[in-house]
């Protein structure tokens, strides 16, 4: 008996198989769109303190530019952001090429550095909240102890952000070191015998051909790097929830403190709207920069 | 409204309830609403959990199931304003703080009005006896909106040892508190001499008590007060404790911190919750040497600040008699004491003397003194942690900043109050 399918055009095929996946898609396109869709529609909203929800346009978009608590919040993201992706990235490459040469050991010297970022933020966050508490943590223990004053670590005003940058270094940089570790891995062996018959040092290998063959893998991950540091949270949400005063509030930390303490749930998506730009923002550039470093 | 008349408002309809459910007596029907599930949405904190180990009792009494959805405080508000804001029936029964966010939930209209509710009750259920001041801090605009699950608040915690090694009387006044301090840190430096929250969103909770005590006020003519000389003098003498004899990095420290540090020995004097004595207490080594009392008077005396968590039916829930059947049996005289002998100071001075709860009591001093000190709080405490407005979560960020500013020494009394009082005025304008 011929088969059924055998009979069908190709349009009536296609037109079946796109019937048959149409739930999937729309249930899929449905599931991202939506929360999309409503938070754009909650950001031309005013929400009172009691609840009391009014259409005021683009009202929530000209109180930021006016909201100082904003720009402080846009100040701090981008200092967080700067200091921690560069620590990563110099910390990862260096990692990276330490893991790649490692002779001996390497499978447990590699399971042990990319142990932090296996550990869930928040975990993190609660234990370095104890290791960096200025009355009973470690970390003031050990400064003491080799003769160095204690520091207030994160309840500094002006150390706060550093302090933040080294807690997500700690548990980012392996991960950055794995991605660099599998552009070295894909790096062609014949540059190197080349380098070597002419001469080079072992610097100006890594210098002048390395670190420029790298570069697409590096831009890679500072792309993965720059969505979460832009939308940092858990980890300040667990340490100082912004403070102290609000020398750690984020924007995100801010958006969300509007949202779900203050109640303005209006006000709120619009500032994690212009987040979300500002993420997308950096991510289209630093893909462009990947096209320009692609080799 | 004067406090007397909001008492009348609420304290009318309560007795009258009372009275109809004394004459039901033993006929009420637990099983009325037998077969089907009500839904809690809890703050995992101790009462609560004190609360769910008679969650079987419960079933088993009505022949309802409880489904509990519990988060921590944070999570469970996030979970509150989603489900609310959604106009949700998925929470029948939530437990909220009503000196925190109980004008807002209740000029939003989340709360269900408990009082014709009240009218279907236990014979044993007492109302008369339950504390009037939580239940008027429960009451907006005379509808009452929850039942109080605990009496809290913060108290003094202090070594009684080292007091006595370095010489120093217990506090009797805020002033002593100071002088306390100064000679402790000059007896002993290894130790803190005086610690309480200097977290920016819980500082309104232990610095309210000082306001209070020392004869300030948040409002005045309907403006922010701070800048008052008594506001001022507040202002100073809290931070001037937690900047001259706090811990280092006292400004990220709430509960947890506090607790720690004192259970661990580290420090003197701890202005704490009440609700936390079983965490101070474990490992058993604060036992023999904590003496606890309501913080020492101010100018104005003692004004502690006694709050408590209560529960409440959603305004949406689609079962909202069933659902007071959870509320009645979690906060009757029964529940409450089996919650009380778990440590859970009761919202009922007839619990609180109950013969087997005193016999708990009297096992161990300290469980003495802290009953003493919640005595206190019921009969002299004030609820208001922040500003009695609508906005009062906002207000506690505008006290905590002023304190942090003080603490930090980023600004001066007048400027860290002038720039609070900026705030909370345009916040008191909000509608």
């Amino acid at each position: 008996m011929p088969q059924a399918t055998a009979t069908l055009t190709p349009d009536r095929q296609r037109l079946e198989l796109s019937a048959l996946s149409a739930p999937a898609v729309i249930f899929t396109v449905g599931m991202i769109a939506f929360p999309v869709v409503y938070t754009i529609w909650l950001g031309f909203q005013s929400f009172s303190s009691t609840g009391k929800q009014s259409f005021v346009g683009l009202a929530n978009y000209s109180k930021l530019l006016s909201d100082g608590e904003f720009w402080h919040g846009l100040w701090v993201t981008i200092a967080l952001y700067v200091l921690s992706l560069v620590l990563q990235l110099v910390l990862g490459v260096w990692l990276a090429l330490v893991l790649f040469h490692a002779k001996r050991l390497h499978g447990i010297v590699r399971s042990l550095f990319i142990s932090p970022f296996m550990m869930p933020p928040v975990v993190a966050g609660m234990m370095w909240l104890v290791i960096l508490d200025p009355s009973l943590g470690a970390a003031n223990y050990i400064l003491q102890s080799i003769g160095l004053p204690p520091s207030d670590w994160l309840a500094s005003p002006s150390l706060v952000i550093p302090t933040i940058a080294l807690v997500d270094t700690w548990q980012w940089t392996p991960y950055v070191a794995l991605i660099v570790l599998g552009g070295l891995q894909s790096l062609p062996p014949s540059v190197y015998e080349a380098a070597q018959i002419d001469g080079a040092s072992p610097f100006k290998t890594f210098q002048r051909i390395t670190l420029p063959l790298l570069l697409p893998t590096i831009v890679t991950a500072t792309i993965l790097r720059s969505v979460d540091l832009l939308r940092f949270f858990d980890i300040i949400y667990i340490t100082t929830q912004g403070g102290p005063g609000n020398a750690s509030n984020t924007l995100n930390i801010y958006g969300f403190r509007v949202g779900f303490e203050f109640f303005n749930i209006g006000y709120a998506s619009a500032l994690m709207l212009t987040l979300t730009a500002i993420v997308f923002g950096a991510v289209l550039a630093f893909n462009r920069l990947r096209g320009a470093v692609a080799w | 409204m004067t406090a007397k008349t909001l008492m009348a408002s609420v304290a009318i309809p309560i007795l009258a309830a009372a009275t109809l459910s004394q004459a039901q007596g033993a006929d009420f029907n637990w099983k009325k609403f037998q077969g089907k599930t009500i839904t809690f949405l809890a703050n995992s904190n101790p009462v609560s959990q004190a609360l769910l180990t008679q969650k079987a009792d419960f079933e088993k009494l009505t022949g309802m199931t409880l489904k509990v959805d519990s988060y921590q405080e944070q999570q469970m508000r996030q979970r509150l304003v989603t489900v609310m804001n959604a106009h949700s029936d998925e929470a029948d029964v939530f437990m909220t703080l009503p000196s925190r966010e109980g004008e807002q939930f209740a000029a939003a209209g989340w709360y269900a009005d408990l009082t014709p509710l009240t009218k279907d009750v236990a014979g044993d259920y007492n109302f008369a006896d339950l504390s009037q001041a939580l239940l008027k801090a429960g009451t907006f605009g005379g509808k009452l909106t929850s039942m109080p699950m605990n009496i809290e608040g913060p108290i003094l915690y202090y070594r009684t040892d080292i007091l006595k090694k370095c010489g120093v009387e217990v506090p009797k006044t805020i002033k002593d508190v100071e002088a306390a301090a100064k000679k402790l840190k000059a007896c002993d430096s290894s130790i803190t001499p005086f610690v309480s929250r200097g977290l920016k969103p819980a500082v309104a909770y232990t610095f309210s008590n000082m306001l209070h005590n020392i004869g300030g006020s948040y409002m005045a003519n309907g403006k922010s007060n701070l800048c008052s000389p008594k506001g001022k003098e507040a202002l100073e003498t809290y931070s001037g404790l937690l900047r001259d004899y706090g811990p280092p990095g006292v400004v990220n420290y709430s509960f947890p911190q506090i607790s720690a540090l004192y259970r661990s020995g580290r420090s003197a004097m701890s202005f704490e919750s009440s609700n936390e004595l079983r965490t101070v207490m474990d490992g058993g080594e604060r036992l023999k040497d904590t003496g606890l009392a309501p913080f020492p008077a101010g100018e104005a005396g003692q004004v502690p600040t006694a709050i408590g968590w209560g529960l409440t039916i959603s305004a949406y829930s689609k079962q909202q008699d069933a659902a007071w059947y959870f509320v009645q049996w979690a906060t009757s005289p029964e529940i409450q004491k089996r919650m009380a002998l778990q440590g859970i100071a009761p919202p009922r001075p007839a619990v609180a003397n109950d013969t087997e709860y005193r016999k708990w009591i009297d096992e161990q001093p300290v469980r003495k003194e802290w009953q003493a000190a919640l005595d206190v709080l019921a009969t002299k405490g004030s609820s208001e942690v922040g500003y009695p407005i609508v906005a009062n979560p906002q207000s506690r960020e505008f006290i905590g900043q002023a304190v942090q500013d003080l603490i930090l020494k980023q600004k001066t009394v007048d400027q860290a109050c002038a720039d609070a009082d900026k705030a909370l005025d345009a916040l008191i304008a909000q509608k």
